[in-house]
C-alpha cells in the first residue's frame, strides 16, 4: 500500500505551477490576438487608404488634363471664330474690289455673334489672371462691334476709298491683339498644368513614401510576432511531450504496481492456504485420530463419555471441512499436485456440485510442466470466469477450452447464461482477469450481450519453459 | 505369521504419531519406517522393501503422486495407499495411474486405515467409501443434466462380473481360472466392456469400479 502512494503524493506540487503557467498562457494568448489584431488592422488600413489615394490622384489628374483641353478646345474656336469674322469683313469691305458677290451684311453681324458665344464659351472656372484677359478680349470684341457697325452703313464709294486703310489700321491690329490675349491665356493655361502636374506628381511621391513606411512597418511586426509565436509553439511542444513523458511514466508505474499485487496476492494467499492446510489442518487431522483412540479407551458402557467424544469429533471434523475449503479458494493444491487440466476440471466439478452450472472441460495439447506463473493465471481465470456464469449470470452449461500451440496457449470459456454488455458493465473480477493476462503479455477479450451468453477469451504467449 | 510392513510418508510428525499408534494396534501390523517427503520414501522404499506404503499425496520435495510411481515402477510388489484430502476424481485418477491400491481420506483414516492396509496387502484395492460416493454423486448429477444412460446398463451380467474381478486388481489369467472361461474370451470380454464404457486404460476401469461401488 505504501508504494501506491507515491504518484499520488507527486501530483500535488506540480498543481500549483501549471495553474500559474495556465494563467500565463491565457494572458500570452490575448497579446498575440491583440498584436495579430493590430497588425491585420495595420495591413487594411494601408491598402485602402493606397487604393482611395490612387483612385483620388487619378480623378484629380484627369480633371487637370480635362480642364486644359477644355481651355485650349475654347481658345481654338474663339480664335477660328475671329477668323471666319474677319475674313468675312475683309470679304465685306474688298467686295468692289474683289468683284464678288457681296456677303449678306447681316451675316457680319452673325459671325461677331459667333465669336462672342466662342467667348462666352471658354470654362466659367476662371482665375483672376485668366479674367483680366478674357475681360480685355471682351473689350476688344465690343470696339470691333461698334467699327463693324460703322464700316457696314458706309456707301459704296466711301468703302472703295477706305477699304485699305481699314483693313490695315484698324482690322488687322485687331487681330494681333486677339490673338496676342489668347497666346497669352493659353501660355497662362499651359503654365497652370503644369503646375498642377507637379502637385499630382508631389502627391503620389507622397503616397509611395507613406505605403513604403507602412508596409516596412507592417513587415517588422509581423516579423517580430512569428518569432513571438514561434516560441510559444515550440514552449507548447516542450510542454506537451514533458506531459506526455510523465504520463507515460506514470502509467508504467501503474502498470507495475498493479502487476506487483497481483503476484503479492497470489504470494499471500498461497502463504495462508499453506499455513491452513499444513498447521492448523493437520494439527486437526491429528487431534482426529487421537479422539478415535480416546474413543477406544473408554469403555462402550460409557455413553456419557462417548457421546462427548463423539461431539468433540464432530466439531474437529467440521473445522477441518471449513479450513480445507478456505485453503482450497486462496490456493488449490491441485494446480501444484496434479497440473493444469485436472486442477480445472476439478474446479468444473466443484462448481458443478455447488451450483446449478454444468462445466465441461476441453484439453488439446496441455502441457504437463506449464510455468507457474501461467497455470495460475489460467486456473483464476477460469474460477473467476466460472463463478461470474453461476453466480450472476445464472448460466445452465458452461464449456472450457484450452489448447497450447507452440508459442502460445488459448483459453476460452464460454457460457449460456442471461449475459451483459462488456463495454458497460467492468467489474472488479474483470478488470482482475484483465490485469492478470496483460501481465504476461497476453490478450484479454470478453464477448457478451444480454440475453447472449457470454465468451471470455485469453491468450497467452509461452516462453521456453512452459513449452513441452 | 509373518506380520504385514508398513512404510509412513507423511510430512507432518503429528499425523505420522497417529497413524503408527493406529498400526501398532494391531498384531499383524508393523511400521518398518517413517519419511517426511517424496524423495525420502522412494528411497525408504527401495532399502526397506516393506509390503505396504501409506502415504500422504501433498509432500514437499516430490509429491506423494510422483513418488509412487517411481515406488510402483520400481518395485511392482509394493502396494501404495494414498492418503489425501481430496476426494475428487482427478485425484483418484492421478494416484490409481501412478499404481496406487488404495485411496484413503485423511478424515476416515483412523477407521479405514487397518481395512486399507489389509485388502492391499491381499492384492485388492480399497477406497474410502466417501470417495466413492462423491465420485458416484458427480456421475449421477451428469448424466441426469445431460440425459445421457448409464453406461453401466449397458453391460451383460457376465461383462458386469469380469469388470469386478479386473477392477479388484485380478490379471486376465487368475478371472479366466474363476470363471472357467479361456483368457481368450475374458480379452474380448475386458475389450467390450472399455468400449461400452467408453474407458482408457486400467485405472480409469477401477475408478469407474469405484464410482459404481462394484469395489471399494
Amino acid at each position: 500500500m505504501r508504494a501506491s502512494t507515491s504518484p499520488n503524493a507527486a501530483a500535488p506540487p506540480t498543481s500549483a505551477p501549471d495553474l500559474q503557467s495556465s494563467e500565463h498562457s491565457k494572458k500570452l494568448r490575448r497579446l498575440l490576438l491583440i498584436s495579430f489584431g493590430w497588425l491585420l488592422a495595420l495591413l487594411i488600413g494601408a491598402g485602402v487608404d493606397a487604393l482611395f489615394s490612387v483612385r483620388r490622384l487619378d480623378r484629380d489628374s484627369q480633371e487637370v488634363s480635362r480642364r486644359f483641353t477644355a481651355r485650349n478646345h475654347a481658345l481654338g474656336t474663339i480664335i477660328v471664330s475671329v477668323r471666319i469674322y474677319d475674313d468675312q469683313i475683309e470679304r465685306f469691305l474688298l467686295q468692289d474690289q474683289l468683284q464678288e458677290s457681296a456677303p449678306d451684311p447681316a451675316d457680319l453681324t452673325n459671325k461677331i455673334a459667333a465669336v462672342r458665344a466662342a467667348l462666352l464659351e471658354f470654362p466659367p472656372d476662371r482665375d483672376p489672371d485668366e479674367q483680366l484677359l478674357l475681360a480685355a478680349m471682351q473689350q476688344q470684341l465690343q470696339e470691333q462691334e461698334t467699327s463693324c457697325a460703322i464700316v457696314q452703313a458706309w456707301r459704296a464709294d466711301l468703302r472703295q476709298q477706305r477699304a485699305y486703310q481699314f483693313i490695315g489700321q484698324q482690322l488687322i491690329p485687331w487681330r494681333t491683339r486677339i490673338f496676342a490675349l489668347s497666346a497669352q491665356i493659353s501660355s497662362l493655361d499651359e503654365r497652370k498644368l503644369a503646375l498642377e502636374n507637379l502637385a499630382v506628381a508631389t502627391r503620389f511621391q507622397m503616397l509611395e513614401s507613406r505605403l513604403v513606411w507602412l508596409v516596412s512597418l507592417s513587415l517588422i511586426a509581423g516579423v517580430l510576432m512569428s518569432l513571438v509565436c514561434g516560441w510559444y509553439i515550440l514552449r507548447l511542444e516542450r510542454e506537451g511531450r514533458l506531459r506526455y513523458d510523465a504520463l507515460s511514466r506514470s502509467r508504467l508505474e501503474l502498470e507495475g504496481l498493479s502487476a506487483r499485487l497481483v503476484e503479492a496476492q497470489e504470494e499471500e494467499r498461497r502463504a495462508i492456504s499453506r499455513e491452513l492446510h499444513d498447521e492448523v489442518g493437520q494439527s486437526l487431522g491429528a487431534l482426529l485420530v487421537e479422539v478415535g483412540q480416546l474413543s477406544k479407551l473408554v469403555p462402550p458402557e460409557d455413553r456419557v463419555t462417548q457421546g462427548q467424544i463423539d461431539h468433540i469429533k464432530s466439531v474437529a471434523e467440521s473445522a477441518v471441512k471449513s479450513i480445507r475449503d478456505i485453503a482450497l479458494l486462496l490456493r488449490p493444491p491441485m494446480l501444484d499436485d496434479l497440473g493444469l487440466v485436472p486442477a480445472l476440471e476439478w474446479q468444473a466439478r466443484e462448481i458443478s456440485r455447488r451450483s446449478d452450472m454444468e462445466v465441461e472441460v476441453h484439453s488439446q495439447n496441455v502441457s504437463e510442466d506449464l510455468g507457474d506463473e501461467t497455470k495460475v493465471t489460467v486456473y483464476r481465470l477460469v474460477q473467476e470466469a466460472l463463478n461470474n456464469a453461476a453466480t450472476h449470470a445464472s448460466a445452465k452449461n458452461a464449456n472450457v477450452t484450452i489448447v497450447q500451440n507452440s508459442d502460445k496457449i488459448t483459453v476460452e470459456i464460454t457460457d449460456d447464461g442471461h449475459g451483459f454488455d462488456p463495454a458497460r458493465q467492468r467489474g472488479m473480477g474483470i478488470l482482475g482477469m484483465e490485469e492478470r493476462v496483460r501481465r504476461l503479455g497476453g490478450t484479454f477479450k470478453i464477448e457478451s450481450a444480454p440475453g447472449k451468453g457470454a465468451t471470455v477469451k485469453a491468450e497467452l504467449p509461452l516462453h521456453k519453459a512452459d513449452s513441452p | 505369521m509373518r506380520k504385514i510392513r508398513i512404510l509412513l510418508a507423511d510430512d507432518h510428525k503429528l499425523i505420522r504419531g497417529g497413524l503408527r499408534l493406529l498400526v501398532e494396534q494391531q498384531p499383524d501390523l508393523t511400521v518398518v519406517g517413517e519419511a517426511n517427503d517424496g524423495r525420502e520414501t522412494v528411497a525408504l522404499a527401495k532399502s526397506l522393501k516393506p509390503d505396504v506404503v501409506v502415504m500422504d499425496i501433498g509432500m514437499p520435495n516430490l509429491n506423494g503422486i510422483e513418488a509412487a510411481l517411481q515406488i510402483t515402477q520400481a518395485n511392482p510388489e509394493i502396494s501404495v495407499v494414498m492418503l489425501s484430502m481430496h476426494s475428487d476424481e482427478s485425484y483418484v485418477l492421478r494416484a490409481l495411474k501412478a499404481g496406487a491400491k488404495g485411496y484413503l481420506l485423511k478424515d476416515s483414516a483412523e477407521s479405514d486405515l487397518i481395512k486399507a492396509v489389509h485388502a492391499v496387502a491381499e492384492g485388492k484395492s480399497f477406497f474410502s467409501p466417501a470417495v466413492s460416493k462423491v465420485l458416484l454423486d458427480d456421475y449421477v448429477r451428469k448424466l441426469k443434466r445431460s440425459g445421457a444412460e448409464d453406461a453401466y446398463d449397458l453391460l451383460t451380467p457376465r461383462e458386469r462380473e469380469i469388470l469386478q474381478l479386473v477392477a479388484e486388481g485380478k490379471s486376465n489369467k487368475d478371472v479366466a481360472n474363476l470363471l472357467n472361461l479361456s483368457v481368450y474370451t475374458v480379452e474380448t470380454h475386458r475389450s467390450n466392456i472399455m468400449e461400452k464404457l467408453n474407458l482408457r486404460g486400467i485405472p480409469e476401469l477401477i475408478l469407474f469400479a469405484v464410482r459404481r461401488g462394484i469395489i471399494s
